[in-house]
């Protein structure tokens, strides 16, 4: 894998596909991470690095370069294996800027004070409440 | 002792079976149907029906303060965030997780899981242990793998074998604490001699295990 890769993205669903094309408009180096085929294959208009493979097997990640970038986004469809790969990241290689999708914000308690949670949940809610009180259109 | 059994199946099944007594306060929580309803068909004991990563399942059920949390889910990351969620926000005193790949024993020690067991992984031990001397009886590990107890037969066989302990080089790696020979177990000194059929306790740590084990090869 290039060295220049500077951003690492896991799970290419709707959001981690998206994060990873608005990322790379900013001119990052972004190579994105799913272990499924097909929903590799389904992103287009993205033309960073794709790899296919276990983001929770550490030789994996290692290989494309997980030790030496600036951030990672944990975006799978499994809030557990999204955890585990934040700790991992902290205690392992020292990772600073980390980004984690929970579907079940509550789980935010045990995740590392460092690492940044996106709660679509949560988000929503917000967003209702805004919308009631009329803040937004 | 108060126990929480998270997940599994038939090793669930198994741990149940092993501590339902009244000296254990056991908790079994799992996330599948088929499993809950294996599970109290089999035991006489009340399942719940429930998430084990998260915390508001663990707390009706009354996984708080337990003494043991052992999370037996083929999936690995459930087990991690489980544990996590015992240790982190239930006060669970100690935590065993087992794992399917055997690459996460040592993953989940690093990140503060008690205790992590793979069948795989002792199956390579043991291949290692077999491979490495034939007159190995059992290994044992202590402190997380600093220090090894190994229990040997000696045979005729051996090099070592009616040689002193002193004489045969082991004093820098290791040491005997313990000779069994017939009925009599023998606190040994540098003088003692080694017999055929004699079994033997050695303790080591994991830098000299090798050496150790190199001393009781076989005569060339």
């Amino acid at each position: 894998m290039s060295s220049n890769v500077n951003t690492i993205v896991v799970g290419a669903g709707r959001i981690g596909s998206n994060i990873a094309k608005k990322l790379q408009k900013e001119n990052r180096n972004v190579l994105l991470i799913d272990k499924n085929k097909e929903k590799i294959a389904k992103v287009d208009d993205f033309s960073g690095f794709v790899e296919t493979g276990d983001a929770t097997d550490l030789s994996f990640l290692e290989e494309n370069g997980i030790k030496d970038v600036d951030r990672a986004v944990f975006v799978t469809d499994d809030d557990n294996t999204n955890i585990f790969l934040s700790d991992i990241c902290i205690k392992r290689y020292g990772l600073k800027e980390i980004y984690i999708r929970l579907t079940d914000s509550r789980k935010i308690k045990i995740v590392n004070e460092n690492v940044r949670c996106i709660c679509p949940f949560d988000l929503s809610l917000n967003e209702f409440s805004d919308l009631m009180k009329g803040e937004k259109k | 002792m108060k126990i929480v059994i998270a997940n599994g199946m038939h090793s669930a099944d198994y741990i149940i079976h092993k501590y339902h007594n009244r000296y254990n306060d056991l908790i079994v929580i799992n996330n599948r149907e088929e499993a809950c309803r294996y599970l109290s068909m089999n035991n006489d004991i009340p399942v719940m029906y429930g998430q084990a990563t998260r915390e508001s399942d663990l707390r009706e059920v009354g996984a708080e303060n337990a003494d043991l949390f052992i999370a037996l889910s083929k999936n690995d990351m459930e087990n991690y965030v489980a544990c996590q969620t015992a240790k982190k926000l239930l006060n669970v005193k100690r935590c065993i997780s087992t794992v399917t790949n055997p690459k996460n024993v040592d993953i989940f020690k690093e990140l503060g899981i008690d205790s992590v067991l793979s069948s795989t992984y002792i199956l390579g031990e043991q291949i290692r242990n077999a491979a490495s001397i034939e007159n190995l009886i059992n290994s044992l590990s202590l402190e997380d793998e600093k220090i090894i107890i190994v229990e040997l037969k000696i045979s005729d066989r051996l090099r070592v074998e009616g040689m002193c302990l002193k004489d045969i080089g082991i004093s820098d790696i290791g040491s005997i604490s313990v000779i069994i020979r017939g009925q009599k177990s023998i606190i040994p000194n540098g003088n003692t001699q080694l017999m055929a059929d004699d079994k033997v306790l050695l303790v080591t740590n994991e830098e000299n295990r090798e050496a150790v084990l190199k001393v009781f090869k076989r005569k060339k």
